[in-house]
């Protein structure tokens, strides 16, 4: 059974139809990227998924329940945690304060100040941010602000995680330890709905692909069947050749 | 510290009665402010920066003034039914304006405030612009009525203390920098709002409702004023935000200030009080609070090996 289904999910603002018509299955433990041109329609997605937007209409399975109408903090508990592509941290608070929040109140059985510091840590640890558990988040660069993204999400022990442009902004090097986190984290059996445009990340990682063009779904497939699909190639990979040109 | 402070607000009144009632008088007004600025201040932990601290002040102060001269309720029950219909309103005005943020939040609460005003002074039943009478809280003693306003502001730190020590520091602050991400993360935005909006407005109410068998005395000018809404919020920003010291700091400097200056200064007082407050926010702008705590880590860095921050 899939872990995520979207049935003919529309989302229009105003004439603009951000995504339309699209239904998108996620199994579980599997790493899923989604991908297209600036504006396609994935960050609403996301907001669709985590529920910080209504949809026009369609619905929306998770574990088999409809969560169409679920609050975002209904469906953080149910299981879905994301990232966001502009880092927000909680500015006020320390690192380990920040993935608290999500061990608080993520799950369904509340934890208490001790279990939830606990859980957190091993959070930190996993992400590789033990050393910078108590500094304030003001003092954190790009990378270890991807890190604290990754970690909060984590927070609510999610089974399934999307993660928006983790890899933009980090060096090579960096962008390997991103990639290493996401195995490891699978290997935990959680399923990930990635966006990403960093292409050798998605290829390197994602076991399936689908493709968004002007909210709609284009093609879907692994990442070599899509890269060959011809209406990919035009959308997408034609722009950069546009761009290049 | 605590205890030594709490011994001398304890203290003050047994000796004020005797030798200086106008002190006991001035301390009575700093602990309606604290009590006013700390609940401000809950409510603004979640982001919610409310105009409309008048609005659960007068309504209070209304509620208890009818109850206790119309129905023969007791004072006391009066007070505490003060605080419950305030909570009621803040209930549903947290409601309307749940999806309002920063200045539009701000705008919604005063409009709310400056509403209940001009409804008060039309309606009959509240006496319009001539006002209430209310009875005497505790036959006019001022100490006793000191006591009892120290009580309600010891509640209010306590509720604060619990809140800063508890889960709900770490919803409130998520929510207060980002909501989108709080709930994304579990929090139930709207259940926390919705309720420091109800603590906030339970301790503005109690105090609206103690002030009018104190000041014996209520009318829409005062009790639903501008003066009360902004006072209650520029103590937390003078004293220093989201703390439970900050409020009490802020309120305890303003007025004792604003009272040295006007048995100081003969004329012009209160442009010197404007002023100051001006020159304070501008140039301080975490409050007290903020400069002792730079004060502490500059004399931390200056003394060697004595910081152990920047090692850990």
């Amino acid at each position: 059974m899939n872990l995520l289904a979207l049935h003919r999910v529309t989302k229009a603002f105003g004439g603009l139809v951000a995504v339309n018509d699209l239904s998108l299955e996620v199994r579980p433990g599997e790493i899923f990227a989604l991908i297209g041109p600036n504006g396609a329609g994935k960050s609403t997605t996301f907001n669709l998924i985590s529920g910080l937007l209504p949809p026009d209409h369609g619905r929306m399975l998770f574990d088999g329940a409809d969560l169409t109408a679920a609050k975002p903090h209904e469906r953080a508990r149910a299981g879905i945690g994301r990232t966001f592509q502009l880092m927000q941290p909680f500015h006020d608070m320390t690192v380990i304060e920040n993935v608290m929040v999500g061990e608080l109140f993520g799950h369904t059985i509340p934890k208490s100040l001790d279990a939830a510091r606990r859980d957190g840590e091993a959070i930190c640890a996993l992400v590789g941010l033990s050393q910078l558990m108590e500094r304030q988040v003001t003092e954190l660069g790009v990378a270890d602000l991807k890190r604290l993204e990754i970690a909060r999400a984590l927070a609510t022990h999610p089974r399934l995680l999307l993660l928006d442009e983790v890899m933009a902004g980090l060096t090579p090097t960096e962008a390997r330890q991103a990639i290493a986190t996401i195995r490891q984290i699978r290997g935990q059996g959680v399923a990930v709905l990635l966006i990403d445009h960093v292409m050798s990340s998605v290829r390197d990682l994602a076991e399936r692909v689908a493709v968004l063009n002007f909210g709609s779904k284009i093609a879907e497939g692994s990442f070599e069947d899509v890269a060959r699909n011809h209406d990919v190639i035009e959308a997408y990979l034609g722009e950069e050749a546009g761009d290049a040109g | 510290m605590a205890a030594v402070v709490l011994l001398v607000m304890i203290i003050l009144p047994v000796w004020a009665s005797r030798a200086q009632p106008y002190y006991l008088q001035v301390a009575l007004n700093v602990l309606i402010f604290a009590v006013l600025a700390l609940s401000w201040d809950l409510l603004a932990r979640t982001g919610q920066l409310s105009l409309a601290h008048a609005a659960f002040y007068g309504l209070g102060g209304y509620t208890t003034t009818l109850l206790t001269t119309r129905a023969g309720v007791p004072i006391a029950a009066g007070i505490l039914a003060g605080g419950i219909v305030a909570v009621v309103a803040a209930i549903a005005l947290g409601m309307l304006t749940l999806r309002l943020r920063g200045i539009y939040f701000a705008i919604a609460t005063l409009a709310f405030s400056e509403t209940l005003r001009v409804i008060t002074k039309q309606l009959r039943f509240t006496g319009g612009s001539a006002g209430l009478v209310a009875p005497p809280l505790l036959g006019g003693s001022l100490p006793a009525q000191y006591a009892v306003i120290l009580g309600i502001l010891l509640l209010a730190v306590l509720t604060s203390w619990q809140v800063s020590r508890s889960r709900w520091r770490y919803a409130f602050t998520a929510i207060r920098t980002n909501e989108e991400v709080a709930a994304v993360m579990g929090v139930n935005v709207v259940r926390f709002k919705v309720l420091a909006f109800a603590i906030s407005a339970f301790f503005a109410g109690v105090t609206g409702a103690y002030y009018a068998h104190v000041f014996l005395f209520i009318n829409p000018f005062e009790a639903y004023s501008l003066a009360v809404s902004v006072g209650a919020l520029v103590a937390p920003i003078f004293g220093g935000l989201y703390t439970t010291i900050g409020p009490l700091l802020g309120a305890t400097a303003l007025r004792v200030g604003e009272e040295a200056l006007r048995s100081t200064v003969r004329s012009g007082s209160q442009i010197l009080y404007g002023l100051i407050l001006a020159v304070v926010i501008l140039y301080m702008p975490r409050g007290l609070l903020g400069v002792w705590a730079s004060m502490v880590s500059r004399r931390a860095r200056r003394a060697p090996g004595a910081s152990t921050k920047g090692a850990s």
